[in-house]
């Protein structure tokens, strides 16, 4: 559950696989701290999610430093292009289908895409969702109509464009 | 059915090309690493200081250092001998004092007493 949770935000095996392992060691020095407020499974989520979260904000960070450097010609690499991510759940006939849908997801705002995450590739009530992500049922289902919004916007746009 | 629809319809099948999802397995692997890890983080201070001085670059300064000290305490210790010898530095009064030089060792001692 977390390393798919994990993939499920980071869109990448490799990444994910190394993000579980900090996961875990960060539940093996925290463990004191846990309460027993939540279930475990909940707080388990919660690391996992923020985890991932605060790794693409620094890859984003990243990305804008070397998009800087490359523009002040001091170096820095080129503006990589991102692969289709290939979930290994999907089955093959929808494989092409889910390799778009997850670009979009990857587009959303973080709220969101952690909300429709936990959703859709775990399989968590809306009411875990809140739980997880320390708000109300009312702001998850409000988060999982404004991500529906915008994949609808996005992949109208990708259709648009590759529509034949 | 126009264009629209169709880009509609792809739209909805796109969105539902997540159901019946399978969980992602991680690497079998997985369970080991985080447990190396973690005895690595239970090890804690003594690893970083093995993982410290076992850097070639370290490693290679304390051997010199090392025989920088031996040689200096062979080369200091021939010349207090000398030192000792004149018998006016306040080294070879302190040796003097104690019965500390060289040359007297006990059996010379013994002998003169018996003498």
């Amino acid at each position: 559950m977390v390393y798919n949770t994990i993939l499920g935000i980071v869109q990448n095996e490799t990444e994910a696989e190394d993000l579980a392992q900090d996961v875990f060691i960060k539940v093996f020095e925290k463990i004191s701290t846990f309460k027993g407020d939540s279930k475990f499974s909940t707080w388990l989520y919660r690391i996992a999610t923020t985890t991932a979260l605060d790794h693409l904000r620094s890859k984003k960070r990243k990305k804008r430093f070397g998009f800087l450097q490359s523009l002040t010609g001091s170096g820095g690499d080129e503006q990589e292009q991102v692969p289709d991510f290939h979930h290994p759940g999907i089955n093959l006939d929808n494989k092409e289908r889910a390799a778009v849908l997850f670009k979009a997801i990857d587009s959303l705002p973080e709220n969101q895409k952690s909300a429709y995450t936990l959703h859709k590739l775990e399989g968590l009530s809306y009411r875990d969702v809140s739980e997880v992500l320390n708000t109300t049922v009312s702001a998850v289902e409000s988060l999982m109509s404004r991500a529906n919004q915008n994949l609808r916007k996005h992949l109208e746009e990708y259709y648009n464009k590759h529509y034949r | 059915m126009t264009s629209k629809e169709k880009i509609q319809q792809e739209i909805e099948r796109t969105l539902q090309s997540l159901d019946g999802l399978k969980r992602a397995e991680a690497n079998p692997f997985l369970f080991t690493r985080i447990k190396a890890r973690m005895n690595k983080k239970a090890n804690g201070w003594e690893e970083g200081i093995f993982s410290f001085v076992s850097k070639p670059a370290i490693a290679i300064a304390i051997l010199v250092i090392v025989m920088a000290v031996n040689g200096w305490a062979l080369w200091g210790s021939g010349t207090s001998e000398t030192i000792a010898g004149d018998g006016n530095s306040p080294f070879s009064e302190l040796a003097n004092e104690y019965n500390t030089v060289a040359s007297v060792s006990n059996y010379d001692y013994e002998n003169m007493t018996n003498e």
